[in-house]
């Protein structure tokens, strides 16, 4: 989890995923972070991800995005 | 059929008395009726091009509804195995598809501009209401199924009423299947509270697009008919005047067709949500034409970020430049191509391919500069919160969206750049007053304009600050309810641009 939030921070120094639990529904992330995230974690854990997981519920806070990361490696 | 006719009402009214009259399992009967009819006052090319979507898309979903079933029925080895030749036959289907719809929508829009510019024979096609609309939301029914987020509508009048229902028709929005079409077949009936706010939408809506926009067309269209004969200073009123004109223009149309749908008791997404208090352009965008906004995000920016050749553009720009700039490239140069699709989007001329340019170079641009500008925010002591800075960001906001709207009215690009160039370099202050009288704007026009802003400013900050207008509105008596109808109604008939040229819509020719 801390590998994660380090590559977030990276990504989006301005937002504190420690504590934020709704980053796509207050508006804190926007697609073009998503994107970005997705990207670099998909460089860094060397896992694909599709368009379809590209949806609210997997970008909701640091723990949703973790979940989705260990799916996407069950694969 | 235009919507700021009297004709419209009287539709409206015949269509709901039908819808009501109906047993609730046969209402949505009277939605395709309604829609097929109004869409039948377009004539029969019209007809014709919304028939052929409509079959391409039911065809094709219905085929890539046959695939998904297919291999959902097989064990996870064989699903496994599978995935390659499944995802080469979806994109296959759904390709051809898109092959269809956005061929004929090139053809039809595109075509004659490209041919003149390449010296070909134009086909002279007209140019039906809302075909970019209905084809984008057929599209986007096609890429869920696809998808496997939404099963295909296999019943044929039923997809035929989520394609071509009649309030989308003028000026979208780009509706999902998935949100619009249950609401579409439900039957239900609206309620007494339904009914009020519809019609209270509609009131504002028209308000804002035969008072505001209407009487502003009157001097944009006179100035760019011949700008080369205005000095700078009216130009720029004129360019003011266009952007004041689209605002309510397109905001009106939004209104008027959520509150025309809405006395059927069916909400259409959300399409513009008070752009001017935007912050940056990017958010503009994410404000202005919502429904397009997410089209382009959900079927051309993320499976365009997330492609292969984007993937090894990824590597590249990391291994070579390293740092944030090679980590935010790819994702640049999407957002830059998206913006660019959207410019060439709204038309088919030179000016909006600058347009798409103008808005993709500078957001792209804010993207990579972000660190420094972070940096520089950080050497000054900005407060980001303050609402001094963020007077600032919609300022600077509301002048690069004020330029780029010199791109997008004029009929040619030279235009548009001789336009630019006499606001700097020939403005003649003293000339604009007389200028403005001159081209047919009186001062009761200036000030009517400049009251319906005002009101429109007021009402979009309270709805800023989480004021809910039509709500607070209901919980007041009903004379007061009513008087919110009457007033605008009033205000219209006697202020608005009846039966002028300015009843059509800017993004009903898109």
């Amino acid at each position: 989890m801390d590998k994660l939030i380090e590559i977030l921070r990276s990504v989006c120094p301005d937002v504190d995923f420690e504590t934020e639990t709704d980053l796509v529904g207050s508006g804190i992330l926007t697609s073009l972070d998503i994107v970005m995230i997705v990207s670099e974690l998909m460089a860094e854990y060397d896992v694909k991800l599709d368009v379809d997981d590209l949806v609210p519920e997997n970008f909701m806070n640091a723990g949703t995005i973790h979940a989705l990361i260990e799916r996407a490696g069950s694969k | 059929m235009d919507i700021t006719s009297w004709r419209f009402p009287v539709f409206l009214l015949a269509a709901l008395a039908a819808y009501v009259l109906l047993p609730q399992n046969r209402r949505w009967w009277a939605l395709l009726a309604a829609s097929l009819l109004f869409y039948a006052c377009g004539g029969a090319a019209a007809m014709a091009y919304l028939g052929v979507t409509a079959a391409a898309t039911y065809i094709g979903a219905l085929l890539l509804q046959r695939l998904n079933d297919r291999r959902a029925a097989m064990d996870q080895e064989a699903r496994r195995a599978s995935r390659r030749a499944h995802d080469r036959k979806r994109h296959l289907t759904a390709g051809a598809v898109c092959c269809v719809c956005f061929g004929m929508l090139f053809a039809v829009k595109y075509w004659d501009s490209t041919a003149s510019a390449l010296g070909l024979r134009p086909l002279g096609l007209v140019v039906p209401v809302g075909i970019s609309f209905y084809i984008f939301q057929s599209v986007g029914y096609v890429l869920d199924v696809s998808r496997g987020k939404i099963r295909a509508q296999r019943d044929p009048a039923k997809y035929l009423l989520f394609v071509s229902f009649f309030p989308q028709m003028v000026q979208g929005p780009i509706d999902s299947f998935g949100h619009l079409s249950p609401q579409l077949l439900s039957g239900r009936k609206p309620d007494a509270d339904e009914l009020r706010d519809g019609i209270q939408l509609m009131m504002w809506g028209f308000f804002k697009k035969l008072v505001i926009a209407g009487r502003a067309a009157t001097v944009v269209d006179a100035v760019y008919s011949d700008a080369g004969a205005y000095p700078g200073s009216v130009i720029a009123f004129a360019v003011l005047m266009y952007t004041v004109e689209l605002y309510c223009d397109f905001s009106g149309g939004i209104d008027i067709v959520r509150g025309a749908a809405g006395l059927f008791g069916i909400e259409l997404a959300e399409n513009f949500r008070r752009p001017i208090f935007a912050l940056s352009l990017a958010e503009f965008w994410r404000r202005w034409h919502i429904t397009l906004g997410e089209w382009m995000k959900n079927y051309v920016f993320y499976p365009l970020s997330l492609s292969g050749a984007f993937a090894a553009l990824g590597r590249f720009s990391r291994k070579h430049l390293g740092g944030m700039a090679g980590r935010i490239l790819p994702t640049s140069l999407a957002t830059f191509i998206v913006y660019f699709i959207i410019g060439i989007w709204h038309g088919a001329n030179l000016t909006f391919l600058a347009f798409g340019l103008y808005n993709g170079v500078i957001i792209t641009s804010s993207i990579l500069l972000a660190p420094l500008w972070s940096r520089l925010k950080k050497a000054l002591r900005v407060r980001e919160d303050s609402g001094a800075y963020k007077l600032f960001c919609m300022a600077r906001t509301s002048a690069v969206v004020f330029v780029g709207r010199y791109l997008t009215r004029a009929p040619w690009l030279k235009m548009s750049l001789i336009m630019l160039w006499r606001t700097v370099f020939d403005f003649h202050r003293r000339r604009l007053i007389p200028g403005i009288l001159a081209l047919g704007m009186s001062w009761t026009d200036l000030v009517v304009v400049g009251l319906g802003c005002a009101a429109v400013l007021t009402v979009e900050a309270l709805q800023e600050r989480g004021v809910r207008i039509r709500k607070t509105l209901a919980s007041k008596g009903a004379l007061v309810q009513w008087l919110f109808i009457f007033i605008p109604l009033t205000v219209i008939l006697l202020f608005g641009a009846l039966g002028g040229g300015g009843s059509e819509f800017i993004y009903g020719r898109i």
